[in-house]
This record gives C-alpha cells, structure tokens and sequence, in this order.
C-alpha cells in the first residue's frame, strides 16, 4: 500500500466519519422535535379528556371544539404516528378509569379522529399491524366491530388469532365458549392464562350454562382451558369435569386435572372416585403427584396405600412407604421389606 | 377557600383530578412531583392531599411519610396504579391515610368524598 492509497483511505474514513456525526445530529434534533409534539399531543388530550368529563356549566366544551384542537396539535389521517400516539393515550386513559366515567369515556372515543383507524388495520397484509388493530378495538371496547374480529379467530397467524379470541371474551364473556368446540389450532398455555384472566377480571360472575355447553369439545386445548377455567373460579359444582379428565388419555389434559384438582378439597365419595380411577393413570410421574393430593386431602386409607405399597412401581412403592412410616404404620413398612427377602433370618442386637 | 393539593405524575389523571377538584369549589396545586413544590405550597395546611405512591427515587412508603412529614394536611388519599393487597395493607398501617384507591379509579368515589367534606 503506498502513502496516495493510505492518504485516500484516510479521506474516506474522514467523509464516513462526517456524515455519521450529521446523522446523530440530525436525528438527535427530530428526537427533541418529536418528543415536544409527544408531550404537546399528551397535555392537549389530558385536558380535553378532563374537560370533557368533568365539563364547566359556565364555560362547556363542545365536540367541534374536541376535533379543532386535536386537528391543530396534529391529529390528522396524514400523520399516522401522531394518530398511533393517541390511541395508546385513549387506551391508557380508559384503563384508568371505571364507573360512569368509563362510559363517558367510550362515547367521546366514538367521536373523535382517532375512530376507523383500528379497524382499518385489521384489512392489512401485515400481521402486526391486524393484531394491534384486534387489539385497539377490544381495549377501546368498540364492540361494534366484534363481527369483523370474529373472522379473526382462526387466523393462520398465532398473534392475530390469539388478539381475536381475547377480544371475543372481552366482548361476549362467557357466552365466547361456545366458539371453543371450533376452534381449529391449538391453544398455547399463556393464551389460556390470558382468557382465564380476562374472564375473571371482566366477568366475575360464572355463567354455568356456557361452560357446560363447551364440555362437548374433544380438543385437548379446550378440556384444558375449561379446567383452568373451573380452578380460577373455584366451582365446585363443576369438579366432575376435572375428575373425569384425571385419566384422560392425552398426557397434558391429564396432568392439567391433576393441578385443577388440587385447589379443591372433595368430598369422601368423590376421594374414593379419585383413588379408583388412580390406576389408570399411566404415567408413574403423575401418579406420585395424585398420590401427593390424596395423602393431603384425605384420612390414611390403608388398604389403598397398601395396594400401592404392593404396586410395580419403585418411586410410588417409595412414596407410599414414607407416608405409612411417617403416619403410625411402620409394621407394614417393615413387613413389606421383610417380605422381599423370606429366606433371610433377622439379626436384633 | 379549602386547599387541595394534587401529586400525581401521570399527566391526564392529574389533569382530571385538578379538574374535579376544581369543580367542586376547592383552590387545587395540581403537580406532577415533590420537587414543583414551592415554600408557599410548604406552608399551606391543605385540606386534601390526593397523591400516588410511586415516584423514581423512592420506595412507596418512604414517600406517604415524607409526604406526612412535610406537607401539613388533613386528609391524605392515594390514587395509584400499585394496588396490590399488600401495598394497601401496607398503606393503611400508616396512621392518617384517609382513602386508597387503585386503579382502575372510579372518580364518583373521589368526588363524593370531596362534596361531602365540603358540606
């Protein structure tokens, strides 16, 4: 390399170097621009909205003057950015706030520039732009889009299907299961949690005749999400419908009743049911754990413990041995080890 | 008039509880931290002080006492986004906390406790 090479190279690294400051310093100058509109969109909308639900008698605010200071802070259907920032304002705001204030809320949402633009993304090409959408018109409670969201609900792509479902709890609460029979794809456990939750922080009240309409379902998923379901509101008169799943033939049904089972504490006839069915359970793993739930949750029952105790398995042997020795029946757990080795005489000290 | 002093640092539940406020016939500060406190404001004895408990810098508790400590008043109400069951337990073991309330606020609440008081 001679010095005119080195002397170019350095040049162009000395350019490069340039225009990479003009860049910070460009951008750091649309950041604070950008940042002063942000704080001028947020006090603007804060004191529409207090003014709106608090309105002066002497001095009112009208809906035409709303729009004419949102247009003028630049709330316009050109600055889709500005647009954005408001909806999360809306959001935030209405999270906020509950009672007649909360309704007062929806009906100025219905009237200011902002309206459309959710459903308008729902048509997009792009993913995340449709879930948003679902998103911004269940958390904004436009339930009058709840057909369009509908489609929605077996979208091929996971985060625009799991926004539709959740709107649908948000908008028909437990009336929404009766679409769980129909669901095509499956549902993972952190969308299951979020309908259970949503459920329970918006409809509190159980409405039975939904939940038993959807046991018809043979989905794995949706005898899952049913049982949480049951769990979170701690029905009782519901504990059949977990019980019966004890011995279900798919591993994570099973093992979902057997964690639904444990928040409740049934009665005598429905504990003998439980240590029944305890042997058609195949997997040794959740037997320890059922194993665990009656021991807890009922009187010692010898002769059950002992069938186990006489059981094939070793962990379960083992378990039952340590309940019996811990609860006043060391003489069979002795009588049980002293039975494996009959030939050997006992050595007492 | 009667003082209401408003610290809340989320802009539009401040703007709307000043405005409440305001409709109900009290003088209102509405501020958005401690530090917009002038000495005036420090030498007034307000009549309500509806606050949040979560700011930077400082633990929940530690704010409702400095709060306690500094401002002279005679009721102190929380308004804040923190309302799990053992922050309010928490809260209402401090002696002189007049209300809690957590969000999602139901502003008919706050606003009767306001009328009733000024009757």
């Amino acid at each position: 390399m001679n010095e005119v090479t080195l002397l170019l190279l350095i040049k162009i690294l000395l350019v490069l170097l340039v225009v990479y400051w003009i860049a910070i310093g460009i951008s750091m100058f649309y950041r604070r621009i950008r940042m002063r509109r942000l704080a001028i969109i947020e006090e603007t909308f804060a004191d529409l909205v207090s003014r709106y639900l608090y309105n002066d008698p002497e001095n009112p605010i009208s809906i035409s003057q709303i729009n004419d200071r949102l247009k003028k802070i630049g709330i316009r259907p050109g600055n889709r950015n500005n647009i954005q920032y408001l909806i999360s304002l809306m959001i935030r705001t209405q999270r906020t706030i509950i009672g007649s204030n909360f309704i007062k809320l929806q009906k100025l949402y219905g009237m200011i520039p902002p309206y459309g633009v959710s459903i308008a993304k729902i048509g997009s090409w792009n993913w995340y732009r449709q879930a948003r959408g679902i998103r911004e018109i269940y958390e904004m409670n436009q339930s009058h889009y709840l057909d369009e969201v509908l489609k929605y609900r077996n979208d091929k792509n996971i985060y625009v299907r799991r926004e539709a479902q959740i709107a649908m709890v948000v908008f028909l609460g437990w009336e929404s299961l009766r679409f769980l029979p129909y669901l095509k794809w499956n549902m993972t456990l952190w969308q299951q949690i979020k309908i259970v939750e949503k459920l329970y922080d918006l409809y509190p009240q159980p409405d039975l005749k939904w939940l038993q309409k959807a046991y018809e379902t043979d989905r794995s998923f949706a005898k899952r999400l049913l049982m949480r379901i049951i769990r979170k509101f701690e029905l009782h008169s519901e504990i059949d419908y977990i019980m019966k799943h004890l011995t279900d033939e798919d591993y994570e049904v099973r093992e979902t009743a057997i964690y639904c089972i444990k928040t409740f504490a049934v009665s005598r006839a429905d504990m003998s049911f439980i240590k029944a069915e305890f042997d058609k359970i195949p997997e040794p793993t959740q037997q320890l754990q059922l194993m665990n739930y009656i021991f807890e949750n009922s009187d010692i029952d010898v002769p059950f413990y002992l069938e186990q105790l006489y059981g094939p398995n070793e962990d379960i042997r083992l378990s039952v041995a340590e309940i019996l020795w811990n609860n006043g029946h060391k003489q069979k757990v002795q009588e049980f080890y002293l039975q494996q080795y009959p030939n050997t005489s006992m050595h007492v000290g | 008039m009667k003082k209401v002093l408003v610290i809340q640092e989320d802009l539009i539940i401040l703007k709307i509880l000043e405005r409440l406020v305001n409709l109900n016939n009290y003088s209102c500060k509405a501020i958005r931290s401690l530090n917009e406190l002038s000495i005036e404001d420090q030498q007034n004895n307000f009549d309500f002080i509806i606050s949040d408990i979560l700011f930077e810098g400082i633990a929940p508790l530690q704010f409702v006492a400095q709060v306690q400590e500094i401002l002279l008043h005679k009721n102190l109400l929380i308004v804040t986004n923190m309302g799990q069951d053992k922050i309010k337990q928490e809260i209402f073991a401090l002696s002189g906390i007049a209300g809690f309330y957590a969000v999602p606020i139901d502003l008919d609440e706050i606003d009767a406790t306001l009328k009733a008081y000024n009757e």
